[in-house]
Order: C-alpha cells, then sequence, then structure tokens
C-alpha cells in the first residue's frame, strides 16, 4: 500500500458495523424514598451488581458492564454494556427495589447504542 | 402503535398517596391507568361490593402525560378474587360502575368457569403464590378466541424475592400455554416507588417469556383491546368509532397556496423546565 493511501485512511475512518453495535449505553437515575441519601459511584455499582446477583446468581454478577459517569447530586448514571447482557441488566434494574431497607426506584432516562445519542433527549422538546 | 396503559392501580384510602401514584404514571409516559378495588368475598358473611370513588372528586386536574401533551385517562377496575362460583355474579348492577372488570380464579374449575363463561374482561394471574393447577389449552385458547385477556402483575416482583420466583414461574407457565397472545403486563403498585416505565415493563416480559413484539403489545395494543372489550361488554354486542376526515375548508387551501414561510416544519426548542 502506497504512504499516501495510508494518510488518507487516517484522515477518514468509516466504521461500519456489520452486526449489532458491540455495546449498548444507559441513561438512569435512581430514585430513592429518603431524597437526602447520597450514593458514591462505588456504593452504585456494587448496588447494581448486587441486583444482578439476585436476579442471575453469579454468573449474572459476573455481566461485564461499566459506569462511565455519574453525578452524585441528581442521582444520575450513564452505563456501559455489552449487547448481549442488556436484557440481564435492565430487567435487573428494573426488578432493584430496595436500597438499605428504604424504597427504591431506577428510572432508565435513554438507551441507545450510540454515546452521543445520550445527550440530548428528543421527548424533552416542545413543539412550538 | 398504540398508547401505553396501566391497567392495575391499586386503590389507597389515602387520595394524596394515589395521586403521587397517577402523577408518576403520567410522567413515566402512560396514556391511561386503571384504578383498582379488590374485592374479595368470604363465604360467612355477605359483604358489599366497592363502589368507584368519581375521578374528578379523586383527583382535580389530571396530569399532562410526558411527550404527548395530553392528560391522562383514568378508569375504574373491579377485581373480585373468586373461591367460589357463587362469588362470581353475572349481570350484577353493581359491576356497572366499573369500567373494566377482572377476576382472580383460585381453582382450576374457576379458571376454566372464566375463561369459557364469565362475561369479564381480564382474568389475574396469582403472583403471590405457586399455582395450585396448571393451565390446559383449552380454556385458554376459549379465553383468547373470546376476547378476554390475562394479566400478570409485576410489584410483586419488586417488593419480595420470593414473589419474584412465584411471579416468573407462574408467568412463563401462563405464556407456554397462551404463546404470548392476550397477555397484559401491569404494575399493581401501591407506591410511586414500585411503578416502572413502559419500556421496563417492556423488557421484563421478555424475562417472562413474551418475544420483542408480543412483549410490546402487552403494554400496548392489547390494553387497548381490553378497553374495547369493556365497552362492548356494555352495549348490545360491539362498538363503532367514527371521525371526521379532514376536510380542507377554502380559507386554509388560500393560506396553503400563499408561498408561505410555513415551509419549514415546527421548530422545535428545549423545554423550559
Amino acid at each position: 500500500m502506497k504512504p499516501a493511501e495510508k494518510e488518507e485512511e487516517s484522515v477518514y475512518k468509516r466504521v461500519v458495523l456489520k452486526n449489532a453495535s458491540p455495546y449498548q449505553y444507559m441513561k438512569i437515575c435512581l430514585v430513592l424514598e429518603d431524597e437526602s441519601t447520597r450514593l458514591s459511584a462505588v456504593e452504585l455499582k456494587l448496588f447494581i451488581i448486587s441486583g444482578l446477583r439476585n436476579l442471575y446468581g453469579e454468573v449474572g454478577a459476573a455481566l461485564n458492564f461499566d459506569l462511565l459517569k455519574y453525578d452524585e447530586d441528581t442521582l444520575t448514571a450513564f452505563l456501559r454494556v455489552t449487547s448481549r447482557g442488556l436484557v440481564k441488566l435492565w430487567s435487573s434494574l428494573t426488578l432493584l427495589g430496595s436500597y438499605q431497607n428504604q424504597a427504591c426506584a431506577f428510572r432508565v432516562l435513554q438507551v441507545s447504542s450510540f454515546l452521543l445519542s445520550l445527550t440530548g433527549n428528543s421527548r424533552d422538546l416542545q413543539l412550538d | 402503535m398504540s398508547v401505553f396503559m396501566d391497567l392495575n392501580v391499586v386503590y389507597s384510602a389515602d387520595r394524596s398517596s394515589l395521586r403521587t401514584v397517577i402523577e408518576t404514571a403520567a410522567h413515566l409516559g402512560f396514556s391511561a391507568v386503571a384504578i383498582n378495588y379488590v374485592f374479595e368475598p368470604t363465604s360467612k358473611k355477605k359483604q358489599e361490593i366497592p363502589t368507584p370513588v368519581k375521578i374528578n372528586e379523586l383527583i382535580d386536574q389530571l396530569p399532562v402525560v410526558q411527550g404527548r401533551s395530553r392528560p391522562i385517562r383514568v378508569l375504574n377496575r373491579l377485581t373480585v378474587v373468586m373461591s367460589d362460583s357463587s362469588h362470581f355474579r353475572p349481570n350484577a348492577a353493581e359491576y356497572r360502575c366499573f369500567d373494566l372488570l377482572a377476576v382472580q380464579p383460585t381453582s382450576e374449575k374457576l379458571f376454566h368457569a372464566a375463561c369459557m363463561l364469565y362475561d369479564v374482561d381480564i382474568i389475574c394471574i396469582s403472583v403471590t403464590e405457586k399455582l395450585p393447577f396448571f393451565f390446559k389449552r383449552a380454556p385458554i385458547n376459549g379465553a383468547i378466541d373470546r376476547g378476554v385477556v390475562f394479566e400478570v402483575s409485576y410489584s410483586a416482583a419488586i417488593r419480595d424475592s420470593t414473589m419474584r420466583r412465584y411471579t416468573i414461574t407462574n408467568a412463563t407457565c401462563l405464556m407456554e400455554s397462551c404463546k404470548g397472545k392476550n397477555v397484559i403486563l401491569s404494575s399493581a403498585a401501591e407506591k410511586a416507588l414500585e411503578l416502572r416505565g413502559p419500556y421496563d415493563v417492556t423488557n421484563l416480559g421478555l424475562l417472562f417469556g413474551l418475544s420483542d413484539g408480543d412483549a410490546k403489545e402487552a403494554v400496548s395494543s392489547t390494553c387497548r383491546a381490553v378497553l374495547l372489550h369493556a365497552e362492548t361488554r356494555k352495549t348490545a354486542s360491539g362498538i363503532i368509532y367514527t371521525t371526521n376526515s379532514q376536510q380542507e375548508a377554502p380559507g386554509q387551501q388560500e393560506a396553503l397556496q400563499e408561498p408561505a414561510d410555513c415551509e419549514a416544519p415546527a421548530a422545535k426548542r428545549a423545554k423550559a423546565t
């Protein structure tokens, strides 16, 4: 291959996903009964893993997911999970109902296979 | 696609908590909820069938559904828990005050009767105990032919891990027999934090053994079918909806011919809130 072509390749990078995309991204928000409770990022991840373990056992707890970003004030987090694990992770989030003996609920705000799509929500737009 | 509905929100005497639940449902994107009055007759003494509280007494200003800018629709529903065939009285006048009528049979014989004979809209599947009977194909097919639907509620699964096991077991048993047709998923929530969004419920449907399409139908178009079935129950045999077809008034046509600045689609802007 000529070096010039190589350079061009590096300028334009075209990504074609032949299969389903490898990751899914979720934007979630934790709603707690006592709104003054604060969680750290580590506590949140442990809580989600405990939910996975409750529903799917050790195999579920081994599911590979990442907490990309977490805002402690609004309890909003971005999760990245492999596409295969989305249904498992989502259902365990749905069935999580209590955190340290207080009622809680995960509100799944957005799910997308592209992280960029989570920057805006078309449902929050108002038609003029 | 038809709108999302949650046809089971448990009635509580505490008005403010019920109002919070309805507001949360609207915020999550449900376009209709049904307030459920549970009636459990015991053989000892005669009990009164509850009368529904009028919606406008219950809540003055109906909250707006998220993303639809339309107020939520609130219905009344009665669930009769049957342990004896005398508990369900067909054509009882008290049943007419309710928009939806459901039964929860507790034995195989009653389940068969509910599927084949009773004039109801919904048959509740118990999720708090192991099923005392097997689902047989014949009554379930009969129910599907008559347009009666089966309901699985999920909030017990959120509350307790044993209940979760029973919910999943009973739901998968049902799905094996009915193949995902005529099933609705509803919350049976008592508190706002027990409600889940429509897409969460769809995903939960996959766990119960529904296919992707059936799971979505279980919170949307099957629920619509239930409401229409309930209306046919009140009338003679059927209902017809008519809507005005769009007619262009002469004034409008002129407006269209103007080389207007109306070519651009409606502008969108972020909500102020």
